[in-house]
């Protein structure tokens, strides 16, 4: 028993080492991206799995305390038109549209959360379903938001003075692209100060066993509430960013069905893995469609066949192979597909 | 001897059904009482109205002075009553350890801003609250299972862990909801004896319990149930040779 439990915590070590190797790998990667490719088309589709990652990280959250959400575009949304607003109709800069943004996406999502935060399960899906076709009709609709010809002309950011340096320019795409890594960093940092604090704990309790969560003191509405408005907080930062990188913005990009496609990324890395299975996910599904030259028309089609894929073989995502340590037999599967095809045929024996 | 739960006239109907009728209860302060009755006498449904987790249709719940009932099941919680389930309700994929330490949800008491930025104090103030919690495991017996996930425990075992996340909260009120129900005798006596050890800490406990011996020899004072109504109260003695209580669970003695 003694000799197990020491094996245990060697074994514990070794993973806490591997970790953080390739934390420190990952990051060398991640910093010398622009070194490495030159192409600054494949620059902006890691600025888009980025932001892509971040908005699959915000769904996995809110997973995590029993909810399902349809509404992560729509903050995004809101994020991104808050800030186009700011800097193209009140001239504000970019270094301070970025904080108010995320601010004014935290206090809609706070007034928002208190309608539908109050039902859990299928009632909370449809509501934020509800709420994201609201938010996307809100923005076509009303002159303010530009209609649906959108809001273009949004300014760069201005340069950033740096100390003992030349100010960054935003005019290439690698300066975007460290700014990303910065947002995505903090937004980390944070969701895994969250995490492991009390509140980390108590978001578990209640996506694990929400009656016992209650009985033990934990107030479901609020924490639940909590996690909605952080969450639409980090959605509204990228949003900001997005906006200004991008340019333009039309309110369509910002409908319920970009959020399913966030969930498509979360699901296929793994919802277990808070930071990695949204990178992974959405690293795959951006840059697969990408090699085999699929054409715009066409991705849904793949997506599709992607989620199906995922359902039958890997309901754990592609992460989750790893926590198994193996593939599963495959013969197992394919015994799985056949059952599957089979249901679809007419019965002999009932005939 | 103070009250320490009161409940006054209470009603609560499902629909047509009168789960609970009219019923008045004293609970007296470090006491333990049995409840008991037929299946469907409203024991659970008085222990979910108690803890918050249904509103009563009408009557009172007072604790220790002050009228809770209306209050939610955390804010009930907060208070100091807290409960087990009738099911074995655990967070089944995390340790032991874990389980009861979330059970110490309401206990923090740094700065909110401090516990996010896990400043020293707030770190010390987790691992002082963390040795609290393997202090309930050792209490309890649990402390050899401290690292396995809740879903891997015996059955036995399960529901001791289950008192041990309510004894975290802190309660100074303990509802029990059938403790020792799937047990082999000697689990049933080791439970019957942390149930008294538990007493000894200055714990008021109600349970619900169907194990007739288990009842007879923990509590103090039992209270009889039937279709939601109050039909005797007294001592163990007393409830045994009570013909009310005989013919509820038996039937009414055919005339000769």
């Amino acid at each position: 028993m003694d000799n197990l439990q020491k094996k245990f915590h060697f074994n514990r070590i070794i993973m806490r080492s591997y970790k953080f190797i390739g934390l420190v790998f990952l990051t060398v990667f991640l910093i010398s991206v622009p070194v490495i490719i030159h192409n600054p088309y494949y620059i902006h589709l890691l600025i888009m799995v980025g932001i892509n990652t971040v908005l699959a990280m915000t769904f996995i959250f809110l997973l995590r305390t029993g909810l399902i959400t349809i509404a992560i575009a729509g903050f995004w949304g809101i994020g991104a038109y808050a800030s186009a607003l700011l800097t193209v109709r009140l001239g504000l800069s970019f270094w301070l549209a970025l904080p108010t943004s995320t601010m004014i996406t935290i206090i809609v999502a706070f007034f928002a959360g208190h309608l539908l935060v109050r039902k859990s399960g299928i009632g909370f899906v449809i509501l934020t379903l509800v709420f994201a076709f609201i938010i996307a009709l809100i923005f076509g609709t009303f002159e303010v938001f530009g209609g649906y010809i959108g809001i273009y002309n949004i300014p760069r950011p201005s340069p950033l003075p740096m100390p003992f340096m030349a100010p960054i320019k935003f005019a290439s795409k690698i300066p975007f692209y460290y700014l990303m890594l910065f947002l995505v960093l903090v937004v980390c940092l944070a969701s895994s100060a969250f995490y492991a604090a009390w509140t980390g704990r108590a978001w578990r309790a209640i996506g694990l066993n929400p009656r016992l969560a209650e009985s033990l003191g934990v107030d479901i509405f609020r924490y639940r509430l909590f996690a909605f408005v952080i969450t639409a907080g980090a959605a509204g930062l990228m949003g900001s960013f997005f906006a200004h990188y991008y340019g333009s913005i039309v309110p369509t990009t910002f409908g319920p069905f970009k959020t399913l496609y966030v969930q498509v990324y979360a699901i296929l890395g793994g919802v277990e893995f808070a930071i990695l299975g949204p990178l992974i996910g959405s690293l795959i599904m951006t840059l697969i469609p990408e090699f085999l030259r699929i054409t715009k028309e066409v991705e849904p089609v793949f997506t599709g066949i992607i989620v199906v894929l995922l359902v039958i073989f890997l309901p754990d995502g592609l992460l989750g192979l790893l926590r198994r340590g193996r593939l599963q037999p495959p013969i197992k599967n394919i015994a799985r597909v056949a059952r599957w095809i089979r249901s679809f045929l007419p019965n002999k024996r009932s005939s | 001897m103070g009250v320490i739960l009161e409940v006054k006239k209470l009603n609560k109907h499902f629909g047509g059904l009168a789960a609970i009728n009219e019923l008045d209860l004293n609970v007296i302060d470090t006491e333990i009482l049995g409840l008991i009755g037929p299946n469907g006498a409203g024991k659970t449904t008085l222990f979910n109205v108690i803890s918050g987790f249904f509103p009563p249709t009408s009557g009172k719940v007072i604790f220790n002075g002050q009228d809770i009932t209306w209050l939610k099941a955390h804010e009930i919680a907060h208070l100091g009553i807290s409960r087990t389930f009738q099911a074995t309700n655990l967070f089944m994929r995390i340790s032991v350890l874990e389980n009861v330490f979330t059970g110490y949800h309401l206990s923090y008491k740094t700065n909110r801003l401090k516990r996010i930025l896990r400043t020293p104090a707030a770190l010390k103030e987790e691992e002082f609250l963390r040795k609290k919690a393997v202090e309930i495991l050792e209490f309890m017996g649990l402390t050899p299972l401290k690292d396995e996930p809740a879903a891997n425990l015996p059955h036995g075992h399960q529901r001791i862990l289950g008192v041990c996340m309510a004894l975290a909260t802190p309660p100074k009120l303990l509802l029990l909801d059938e403790p020792v129900t799937g047990m082999n005798p000697t689990e049933t006596q080791n439970m019957i004896d942390l149930i008294r050890q538990i007493r000894e800490k200055g714990i008021t406990i109600v349970l619900v319990e169907h194990d007739m011996k288990a009842v007879m020899n923990l509590c103090d004072r039992i209270v009889v149930l039937n279709y939601g109504q109050k039909i005797a109260e007294g001592l163990p003695e007393e409830i045994r040779e009570n013909k009310e209580v005989i013919e509820a669970y038996l039937g009414k003695e055919r005339k000769k």
